[in-house]
Order: C-alpha cells, then structure tokens, then sequence
C-alpha cells in the first residue's frame, strides 16, 4: 500500500481514536487476569510441563499431533485394560474402576495397581466429581491464540483437562456443554518460575517430575528458549552442563521455584537427568524418590533401566540399591581390578595393609568390645587364622 | 460480554453486506490504534450469495466443510470445533477474522427445516468462542428466513441498514417489530435494536431529504438513527478491487461516515463492557 494512502487511513482512525482513547484508555488495555468458559477444543496441555499426567509414549504422540484427546484416552484405556485382564480383574467400562461398595473395600485395598491402573482410577474418580459436584477449582492457561487459532496452554491442572474429556467422551450422561473454566493469564504475565511454584506447593511431584522441572528453570535462566513442542529428555539434559554460579542473580529465585531446597538437593535433583530414557520413565510412573535413584547413576546407562527395574520389582531400600549398585559387577571402570572384586574382600585386604597402624593388645580389646564375649572373640580370630592361611596358600598357587 | 451485532433488513440492495464489511473492519483497526488488548473482530456470513466472503477473503467457492454450512450441519458436540475450523483470515486485516457462507445455505434451510433446536445452530457454537473476540458482525440475508432468525439469535446487537426511499421507509417499522419479536419470541432479552443506518443517502434528491427529516421526527425511529451514510461511487469500485472502502478511498464522503458509526459502537462496546 502506498505511503500516502497509509497516512489517509492514519488521518481517517485519527478521527475516531483520539476521543476514544483519551475517554478510556484504561477499557482498551485490559492485560489481566480473567475467568471464562473455554472450548475444550481450545486448550492443550503444556508439551514441556514436569509433571507428566499421560504415560510417555501417549504424552509425546498426543503432543505431535498424532493423536486428538480422544484418542490419546482411549489408548490408554486400552493399556490399563490389557493390564488389568492379566491381573484377573477386567472391566470393560471404566465406571467398573470406581469402588463398588462396603463389601468389597476391604478386598480393593489389598490390590496393588499398576501406575497406568492408578492414573485411570484418578482420572475417572476425578471425572466422577466433576460430574457430580461441577468443576470448582479453574485451570490457569496462558493464552497463546495466533491468527485463526485460538489456543491455551495449561499452566496448572492438565489433570482435571483430561478428567474432563474422560467424562465428555467415556463416561454416560455427561451434561456438560464441551466448555471448562479457566483463569486466563495473558502470554507476556506467564512465567516458568511460577508454574513450578504451583507444582512443587502441591504434594506428588516425582523425583524426576522434578528434576525436569529443576532443568526447565534452568534452561530458562540461562536463556534457552522453552519450545511449545514436545521435547525428549535430551532437552532436559542440557541442563546437565549448566550451573547456578554463573547466573547468581537467579539463584534465589531458582530455588524457592523448587520449594525451597538446599543447593546440594538442587544438584541432586538435575543430576538423575543422568538416568537413562526408559529409566527416567519407570522411575516417573512408579514415583521412585531422588535418594533411591542417587546410588543408580554411579553404573552405566545401559544398566539404569535394570537397576530401576529391580528396585521396582523387590520394593529395595537405599541401602540395598547403594550395595546392588556398588558390588554387582556392573560397574564398567576397569582402571582397577580391585573394583570388580567383593566389597568384604576389598575391606579385608585394606585390613591386612594397615595391620602394623594398630597395637595387638587394641584389637584385643576391639575384638571384646564388638562381640562381647572372650570366647567368641577368640573362635573369630581362629576363624581369621584360617581364612588367612587359605588366602596365603592361593597366592603362593598363582 | 463480547456485541455482537447484526445488519439485517428483510429489502434487498441496502448496503447489509458494505456495511458488515467495513463495520468490522473499522473495529479492528480502532481498537488496535486505540492499543486494545483485543482487536479481533469475527464476520460472519449468512447469506448464501456470500458477497461479505468474497470481499474480504477474495474467494466464493466455500463448500461443505469449510463454511457457515459446515457448522450449522454439524452435530451438536462437534459445532464448536467445526466453527472454529471453518474461520479463516480475511485479507484485509490479520485481526479480522471470517466464518464464511456458501451457495450451500440454500440448502441448509431447507435441511434444517423441522430439525429441533435449528434457530440456535449459530447461537449455541458462537456462543463458546465468543469470548475470543471483542466483536462478532453477522451480514445476513435480504429475508427473514430461519438463516436470518439464526443470526439475530446469536446477536446482541441488531443494526438496520435503509435507503431513505418511500418503498424501503414503509416497512422499517415492521422490520423493528419483527426484531422484537424474535427477541420475545425466542426469549433472547439480550437481543436489541441498536440503531438504523441510513444508506445511500443523496442530499440532492429531494426525496431523500424528506424522507431522513420524516424519520428523524419519528418518535421511535429518530432516536434509533445511528449514522448517515452518503450515496458514493467509491463503495462499488472498492468492492471490485475487493478492498475495503477505508483502503480504497479513505477521504471519501462514506468513508469519513462509517469511520464515525464504528466510533459510536467502539464506545458503546467500552461502555457496555466488551
């Protein structure tokens, strides 16, 4: 368009505007806060959000547009029911997965879900309430809306999102009109700082929940650019590079955003990013906590998801992983043999180096204060003896 | 609560879709000089010739699954995200935003005829993304058909667009009637009249004269005036090049007048809280 016709059209909203705007300004530029009813169609969960709500292969098919709402519930539907038809209760409604009654509550209490079970069971107890009593609390979302589109993105409550399209979809006499409400906060206002706030304020944040979380505030501070698209772990693991002294000035804030955790937890925290892909997936869905994980990343990758497993499976404790961990030879440092052996075996043979550090009349009285009993005391060092001789005959053999 | 008005008079020829066009445009772009948080502005088109479609999107070939038809056939879950669908950017400003119509509407009529709930197959699907716009224009037919009765169900705000001839005067005060009726009717108490336009208004006949000063002394019909629209050569020849009157010719005399009704509605839109 020409210039000169430019300035005509200036000249003509000139007309118009001058008034208006000296009237009120203050009705045009309304950047805040506000509640509406949302088309449900109109809003999407955050791609980059921690707290991952979906199993993560249907988190990242629904966030590449693979697959609508609808279809991302019926797949895990599908999951859960494959799931429960091995354990031996099957059910072909998901209504069937609400408690029944008195009688058989006690029986109820007794099965161990499957992380996949326990997220239906939620999110259909979530969509029962919601039917029942209405949607009371609002989800916040951030206006993204471009051209034609209009979208929101979740910044908190992507559960009661997929609640409701459980109850839209799969659950009889849903009178809703297809509407959710929602706090709308303008896309300048919103902030990482505050979604993770609202994250780690509420109770049930996995440690890796976490860990993505502490790499997103991260990444933000060091000023990445947060995409709107689903990413991998590798996203997260850039954080692995970074550190909070080059950015001091955050350091306060990035802490407190983490529900004000020590500078040690932080780094603990980010660190299990170190975990492998399908580790940091058990680990998420079977909520394992930072310290059972911690002794986990002292092997090599390609034995996390093992390691994870087991910790899973035979529910061990930090002191059981840290000794899986430290003596089951998976560990692939091979600079010294004396890695690979027993960790008892290593400890004897430092004893046996400083035997002349201590006085025999000491380890007497050490011996008696450990077993309390001179006999007792007496059959260990013959035990020791024994042991000793066996040990001197096998380095003579070699 | 986001107006939304409609231009509607059952006389063919008035100037319903010029003035939906350039009212909707006008919208956007004072309320994006005003700096307003939201400029975007919906048009939406129910008549089936789809003069207002083509105009602004500078095509005509809407079809089934991508116009006005596509919502109103649509079933009732999925309207929503049919509507949303189905709009498209118009050429003559990003902010202004088009759910255009198709020859099909002809159709859709007949279609929907007998169909419970057909009057509000608009209503009920703007309704959910209203709130998305800070206003929504509808141009509608030369008829009071059910596509008319659709869009005056989905309005807040009915605007009469008439020639000031002796033949188009005549029936104005029915038209009015049968707005109040709907409104009644439909029980739709949101729905008002909120101004006449006069249209095509030639100082030098005579005629024209007379009849603006009969309609300015009307005890109902003068307070209803909401602007006067001077008869211009500029408002054909921008519809040919497919511009709107602001961008063809913005010293025109029609222009200058429309800029001044889209300042009345922008400031009864701030005062009515949009």
């Amino acid at each position: 368009m020409a210039k000169g016709s430019i300035n005509r059209i200036d000249e003509l909203l000139a007309s118009v505007t001058t008034d208006l705007m000296s009237d009120g300004q203050a009705a045009f530029q309304d950047n805040s806060i506000r509640v509406e009813r949302l088309l449900l169609e109109m809003v999407r969960p955050d791609p980059v959000q921690p707290r991952r709500v979906l199993p993560e292969s249907i988190h990242l098919r629904f966030h590449n547009n693979h697959v609508t709402p609808t279809q991302a519930l019926r797949e895990l539907v599908q999951i859960v029911q494959i799931t429960a038809r091995q354990r031996g209760r099957p059910f072909n409604s998901v209504l069937e997965l609400l408690p029944n009654g008195d009688e058989e509550r006690e029986e109820e209490s007794a099965v161990v879900l499957s992380p996949e079970e326990q997220l239906l069971h939620d999110l259909v107890n979530l969509a029962v309430t919601i039917r029942d009593d209405g949607q009371v609390n609002p989800l916040t979302v951030v206006d993204i809306s471009q051209g034609v589109t209009h979208l929101f993105r979740i910044e908190t409550g992507e559960r009661r999102y997929w609640a409701t399209w459980l109850l839209r979809d799969f659950i009889p006499n849903y009178a809703g009109d297809g509407t959710i409400p929602c706090i709308i906060i303008p896309e300048k206002r919103s902030s990482v700082f505050r979604q993770a706030k609202e994250n780690t304020a509420r109770s049930g944040l996995t440690a890796i929940a976490l860990a993505r979380q502490a790499a997103l505030l991260m990444l933000t501070v060091h000023g990445y650019e947060i995409p709107a698209y689903a990413v991998g772990n590798d996203f997260y693991r850039q954080a692995l590079n970074l550190d909070l002294k080059s950015k001091r000035e955050y350091t306060d804030a990035v802490l407190s955003a983490m529900g004000g955790v020590g500078r040690m937890q932080f780094s603990r925290c980010k660190a299990l990013l170190k975990l492998s892909d399908e580790a940091l997936e058990l680990a998420d869905r079977h909520q394992i906590e930072e310290y059972r994980l911690r002794p986990v990343l002292s092997v090599a990758p390609e034995y996390h998801a093992e390691i994870v497993r087991q910790i899973i499976d035979f529910n061990l404790t930090a002191k059981q992983i840290k000794e899986l961990c430290e003596g089951d030879g998976l560990d692939t440092d091979t600079t010294d043999p004396l890695e690979k052996l027993p960790p008892a075996a290593i400890k004897m043979a430092r004893a046996v180096h400083a035997s002349s550090s201590a006085s025999p009349q000491d380890i007497a009285r050490a011996l008696m204060q450990q077993e309390g009993d001179a006999a007792i005391a007496r059959a260990r060092l013959q035990a020791l003896r024994k042991l000793l001789n066996e040990a001197e005959r096998y380095l003579t053999t070699d | 609560m986001t107006r939304v008005f409609v231009f509607t008079n059952h006389k063919g020829g008035v100037g319903k879709s010029t003035s939906a066009t350039n009212v909707a445009l006008g919208i956007t772009q004072v309320l994006k000089r005003a700096n307003a948080s939201n400029c975007r502005v919906l048009l939406i088109d129910t008549d089936s010739q789809g003069h207002a479609s083509l105009v602004t999107t500078g095509r005509k070939d809407y079809g089934a699954d991508d116009s006005l038809y596509t919502v109103l056939m649509a079933d009732r879950q999925n309207a929503p995200q049919m509507l949303m669908n189905c709009i498209v950017p118009s050429q003559w400003d990003e902010d202004l935003h088009v759910l255009p119509a198709s020859p099909m509407l002809e159709g859709a009529e007949r279609e929907l005829m007998g169909v419970a709930g057909a009057p509000y197959r608009l209503a009920d699907p703007l309704g959910k993304i209203a709130g998305q716009y800070a206003a929504i224009v509808i141009d509608t037919r030369p008829s009071f058909s059910l596509m008319t009765e659709m869009g005056l169900l989905a309005a807040t705000d009915a605007i009469v667009p008439v020639e000031p001839r002796y033949l188009e005067t005549v029936g104005l005060t029915s038209v009015i009637q049968k707005i109040n009726d709907i409104r009644d009717g439909w029980r739709h108490p949101n729905l008002r009249v909120s101004g006449l336009l006069i249209t095509k208004m030639d100082t030098r006949v005579r005629g024209h004269n007379h009849l603006l000063a009969e309609i300015k002394s009307h005890p109902l019909l003068g307070k209803l005036v909401l602007g006067v629209i001077p008869v211009n050569e500029a408002v054909s020849y921008a519809h040919h090049n497919h511009q709107s009157l602001f961008t063809y010719d913005p010293r025109s005399s029609a222009s200058k007048a429309y800029i001044q009704i889209v300042g009345s509605l922008v400031r009864y839109m701030t005062k009515v809280g949009a």
